[in-house]
């Protein structure tokens, strides 16, 4: 062992054992501090707790020498601790032995003397340590073993995936509680159970490809029904160090709603489809119609047959910009150009707009702003509120006998303003209600079918309405009107 | 008498179109947008031919009105031809032109919109004959 690191405390009320056995010391290498009494040696030691050895004498004022044994112990076990004394008996060296010093030197004693009993103790101090290092590390290393085990036990637990692990004679060895709750067949069974008996033939058919086929890292994946949800199951084989397989692990995705996702998206797309194809085959039927001169000879019929057209292409093309703007709002790639922005000017100009086409049909179109033409300011796009209303008000016009009234009526209610269009159209029946912001729904009735309307505008104008974190709500009587309030939040 | 055709469809320009090149060719034409009303008016007078759509009211709303007709014994004579714009496979995986998957539509012919004024004269023509 090497000296100089170690600290030796010395405590004795005779200057000279203190002396000495600090000269002796201190030239074999230690570092020497010494004490007159146990009250001071607990002060050095308490300062700094680095000594390695202490030599006490027995018989000392204030606090003796047993006493002071018994408490550094407590504060130090592995502190060899070696009693010095000039009266020593055997029931003294017993005493101190017994309360944890390691030996004792009766004095007078020869710097060989004390060396030797030193250099001992240090060596067994030394033994004990190692040997308490190993007992504290296997001890760790058990622990590590046992939480680790717990660890994977969680996870496994946990884990939202079904897994199934399957050895080479077909048997289930290992099912988490995913498993059990997607494989209703498993939550009865005990690991470790045949795979036959999970019935499920397809399961059982991707095990055997795995284990026929030539070993190798590859993952087998099959679209799984079980019950009503659509599961992704993956099985991987355990390839052992030979390269056999022994076995293999199987693992259940649920990809119910990544499925139905699919076939939303699948549906949209053939809605539009159909929606496309619809104003564009009756073009190219009237076009048809004109081309192969079944037309009578009658600038009159002809002009008749362009118009349609006119209208279909138009509906075609509003179509189109429409599925643009809710694509961009669904890509998030719309951006809103904010600004502070007149609500009541803008409901104005949506409804000047409509002038034309409510006058046509003798419909009594009028604005009511219930703030005196006072301007209510909001934060929002501009573009898009005039969307909004012009909208609203194209559809109360469209969806209005002629003769009847629409109403447009802003208001400022608090921290909102809103902005309400009221027909006395034909009305939306209560079952229809739910539907109207959906993509595509148009109410098919004898009345509607002369409206011309892409299906797309109440759910633009819902998204258009969600972007200024707005509210849209729709009130209806069948036969007898409806009204849509748009709610936006002020500045 | 002339031949009476009865066309259903929810669309107003397909309707007028054909009526038009219907009309041009002697036939009597009547009109339904909806394929509950035209059934109705079947059992008031019974047409010659029917012509509809597919998708009106509802998906099926015209193949709905050509397996009734078809499994009445009163109408199961009367030729249809069934017009749609419908392509999608997702909707209906088929694009019936052998007799029998005819037959399994409720139908005698199948064109997709719009279909040409000679080739619906021609196959109106043939069925009525």
């Amino acid at each position: 062992m090497n000296g100089e690191e170690l600290r030796i405390l010395v405590v004795d009320d005779e200057y000279g054992i203190r002396e000495g056995c600090r000269k002796i010391l201190t030239e074999e290498g230690f570092h020497v501090t010494t004490a007159v009494d146990g009250i001071e040696a607990l002060e050095v030691f308490g300062r700094a707790n680095q000594y390695s050895a202490a030599l006490v004498d027995l018989m000392m004022p204030r606090l003796g020498g047993l006493e002071l044994i018994g408490r550094l112990k407590e504060i130090d076990p592995d502190l060899l601790l070696i009693i010095i004394t000039a009266y020593a008996t055997i029931d003294t060296a017993v005493e101190g032995t017994k309360r944890g010093a390691y030996s004792y030197i009766p004095k007078p004693f020869t710097p060989d003397e004390l060396m030797l009993t030193i250099r001992n103790g240090l060596e067994r101090q030394a033994l004990a340590l190692e040997a308490k290092r190993l007992r504290e590390e296997r001890e760790r290393r058990l622990l590590e073993v046992a939480s680790e085990r717990s660890r994977c036990g969680t996870i496994l637990r946990c884990i939202t995936d079904g897994l199934l692990v399957i050895n080479q004679e077909k048997l289930v060895v290992l099912r988490n509680n995913a498993a059990a709750r997607i494989l209703p067949k498993a939550s009865k069974l005990d690991v470790p159970f045949p795979l036959a008996t999970l019935e499920d033939p397809k399961i059982e058919q991707v095990i055997d490809e795995i284990f026929e086929e030539d070993p190798g890292p590859r993952i087998v994946s099959r679209e799984l029904d079980i019950g009503k949800s659509t599961f992704m199951l993956n099985i991987s084989p355990v390839i052992e160090p030979n390269g056999e397989t022994s076995g293999a692990v199987a693992v259940f995705r649920d990809i119910t709603a990544l499925k139905k996702l699919e076939t939303a998206k699948s549906m949209f797309v053939s809605m539009v489809a159909h929606e496309l194809k619809s104003p564009l085959a009756a073009t190219e039927g009237w076009l048809n119609l004109l081309l192969s001169g079944l037309v009578k000879d009658d600038p009159k019929e002809a002009r008749h047959v362009i118009e349609r057209s006119y209208i279909r292409v138009n509906t075609l093309r509003n179509l189109v910009s429409e599925l643009l703007s809710i694509t961009a709002i669904e890509t998030g790639n719309f951006q809103l150009h904010r600004s502070s922005v007149d609500v009541s000017a803008i409901a104005r100009q949506a409804v000047e707009a409509a002038g034309e086409k409510a006058g046509s049909k003798a419909i009594d179109l009028a604005l009511n702003n219930l703030s005196l033409d006072k301007a209510i300011t909001a934060l929002a796009d501009e573009e898009a509120l005039l969307l909004i209303f012009s909208n609203l008000i194209d559809n109360a016009v469209k969806y209005t006998p002629d003769g009847g009234t629409v109403t447009v009526r802003v208001a400022q209610n608090g921290m909102y303003v809103s902005v309400a269009v009221e027909d006395t159209g034909m009305g939306i029946k209560a079952e229809e209600m739910e539907k109207i912001f959906d993509e595509f729904y148009r109410i098919k009735s004898e009345d509607t079918v002369d409206i011309p309307g892409t299906g797309l505008g109440l759910s633009l104008v819902k998204r258009l309405v969600d972007l200024h974190q707005g509210q849209i709500e729709a009130e209806s009587t069948a036969g007898a009107g409806s009204v849509f309030t748009v709610k936006i939040p002020l500045s | 008498m002339r031949p009476s055709i009865m066309l259903v469809d929810d669309d107003r320009d397909f309707l007028e179109m054909n009526r038009g090149i219907l009309e041009a060719q002697g036939f009597r034409v009547d009109c339904f947008t909806d394929a509950d009303q035209a059934w109705e008016r079947m059992k008031g007078r019974v047409p010659d031919l029917v012509i509809t759509d597919l998708m009106m009211k509802s998906l099926d709303s015209g193949f709905s009105l050509a397996r009734k007709i078809k499994s009445d014994p009163r109408y199961t004579d009367v030729p249809v031809i069934i017009v749609t714009a419908i392509t999608s496979k997702l909707h209906f995986d088929f694009n019936p032109q052998s007799r029998e998957e005819l037959e399994v539509m409720g139908c005698q012919a199948y064109f997709d919109k719009p279909v040409s004024p000679d080739l619906l004269i021609a196959k109106v023509k043939e069925l009525l004959s």
